[in-house]
């Protein structure tokens, strides 16, 4: 069955990069309205004990965006290595940042 | 005139692929109301169009995965070819019926089936109906991943596993995260993470799922000796396939999306960010790696781990049942239709017998058609809470239909 073994080795780094991306973007995104909501204070945020937030926050409406970009630029990544692979090209992490390199 | 068939068979299996599998990228999205039906299925459409002309890596070898009617260059086998590729012709005539059936079949019942084991499944049978076993790539050759086993049936084992799995910690995480914040900061943002994240689904799928129709069609030039390169493909072929593979995306499969939508698990918004963005990053990566898989294992799983990870939540586990069912009897389904169509078609022979099996194509796909007027489900109903059954039995009263 050599067919499982290299099922499983390669299943195993599907599951870390889609654990990295698929599960962690969103998280990321989740952390960003968390921060939009803390910044826009109010009652954006029901706290436990049933009393609402403080006064406005401008640092957390600068982070929540911040966040967005980030998950924004993980997106653009993935439709980027889309299409360099409909061109016989891909992504390549060698230098740390992306670069597009022929296959 | 046989090969002209083939590429009429060919667009209508790549038709019914799209309209197959709208529900993978824009059933979440239809669910939690972030996009109404229609625009989902126009998006949905659009992406798909784009995607399948960004596709232009060769598809050529696609049936190499599982038959042996290729050689690894991408020509057809030469003792095939006699009489015009004939043999080859129908055999690909065969196995495209037999997807198209089943696809029909699986959509009638609203069960999210994988089209891509309804396209293998018909090739299989028709090749070994037409080749015997030995003409079946069962197991690769021990190289690389390959044959039947390594890219058909281990992926779909794992596949909605891998994507469950991300999805449920997905979930889990952006709850744990967002635990307290006002109602209207996480629904309205987490529409829109599920709107982007659907479509990348939907771009993803277009570029997968056209090549496969765009491969075959091809071969089936070549065996006719109407195309030689095997490093391309005729532009109007690339241009056929994403019109219709888009045009199906738009027509949208409406029982299928209502089951996966709201049949399998109550889906909120930020599962639905959750699961597509699982099925997203699960799609990319394994393509990225070289693995073959079924967007519709991947989007399927995905929803059932947004079920699991959100605590508290309702997974309709009898409705997860009957769609492993159907995953599991898909390929052998559609190789019995594949392998029956090609014995018609061998025993009416030549010309004849392809446009036989094609007229039992027509009427099958009329039959079902008609069959779903019945119990119609379209943009108007596909979100109305779930009775239970996976597509309502009970016959409507004429006039109330439609």
């Amino acid at each position: 069955m050599h067919n499982l073994g290299f099922a499983l080795e390669g299943a195993w780094k599907v599951l870390v990069a889609s654990l990295i991306l698929g599960a962690g973007l969103p998280m990321l995104f989740a952390l960003g309205i968390r921060s939009l909501a803390w910044g826009a204070g109010g009652d954006a945020e029901v706290h436990e004990s049933g009393v609402t937030g403080p006064t406005p926050r401008p640092a957390g409406t600068i982070a929540g965006w911040l966040l967005f970009a980030i998950v924004l630029a993980g997106v653009i990544l993935g439709i980027t290595f889309i299409v360099a692979g409909g061109f016989g090209k891909a992504l390549s992490f060698e230098h740390i940042y992306p670069t597009i390199v022929n296959k | 005139m046989i090969l002209a068939l083939v590429v009429v068979t060919a667009l209508g299996f790549d038709f019914t692929n799209g309209f197959h599998d709208t529900a993978n990228a824009m059933a979440t999205s239809i669910a939690t109301n972030a996009l109404r039906p229609k625009v989902a299925v126009l998006l949905s459409g659009i992406l798909n169009l784009i995607g399948a002309f960004l596709s232009v890596e060769v598809a050529l070898t696609v049936t190499n995965a599982v038959v042996k009617i290729q050689n690894s260059n991408g020509t057809p086998k030469p003792e095939l070819l006699s009489n015009g590729g004939t043999a080859l012709l129908l055999i690909v005539l065969a196995g495209l019926v037999g997807g198209i059936v089943w696809n029909l079949l699986t959509w009638l019942l609203g069960l999210p089936s994988s089209s891509s084991h309804a396209l293998f499944g018909g090739l299989i049978g028709a090749t070994i109906a037409g080749l015997g076993w030995a003409g079946v790539n069962w197991n690769g050759d021990g190289s690389k991943l390959d044959g039947v086993i390594g890219k058909v049936i281990l992926p779909a084992i794992m596949s909605p596993v891998i994507a469950g799995v991300v999805a449920a910690a997905g979930t889990w995480l952006i709850y744990r995260v967002t635990v307290g914040v006002a109602a209207r900061f996480t629904d309205n943002g987490f529409r829109w993470g599920q709107i982007g994240s659907a479509s990348l689904v939907s771009l993803a799928h277009g570029t997968n799922d056209a090549q496969k129709t765009m491969g075959v069609i091809t071969l089936a030039l070549i065996a006719a000796g109407d195309w030689t390169d095997t490093k391309n493909i005729p532009l109007w072929v690339k241009i056929a396939c994403a019109l219709a593979i888009a045009l199906g995306t738009y027509l949208g499969g409406w029982r299928i999306i209502r089951t996966l939508g709201k049949g399998l698990v109550e889906i909120a918004p930020p599962q639905g960010l959750a699961a597509e963005s699982a099925s997203a990053a699960v799609i990319l990566a394994s393509s990225h790696l070289g693995f073959a898989l079924s967007t519709t294992h991947v989007a399927t799983g995905s929803i059932l781990g947004t079920g699991v990870g959100r605590p508290g939540a309702e997974v309709r586990w009898r409705v997860a049942g009957r769609l492993v069912a159907a995953w599991l009897i898909t390929l052998p389904a559609a190789g019995v239709v594949g392998a029956v169509m090609w014995w018609i078609g061998h025993l009416i022979g030549g010309v004849a017998g392809a446009i036989v099996v094609f007229l039992i194509l027509l009427a099958l796909a009329g039959f079902m058609y008609l069959r779903s007027r019945r119990t119609p489900v379209d943009h108007n109903n596909v979100n109305d809470e779930w009775d239970g059954e996976l597509v309502d039995e009970t016959p409507v009263p004429a006039g109330k239909a439609s």
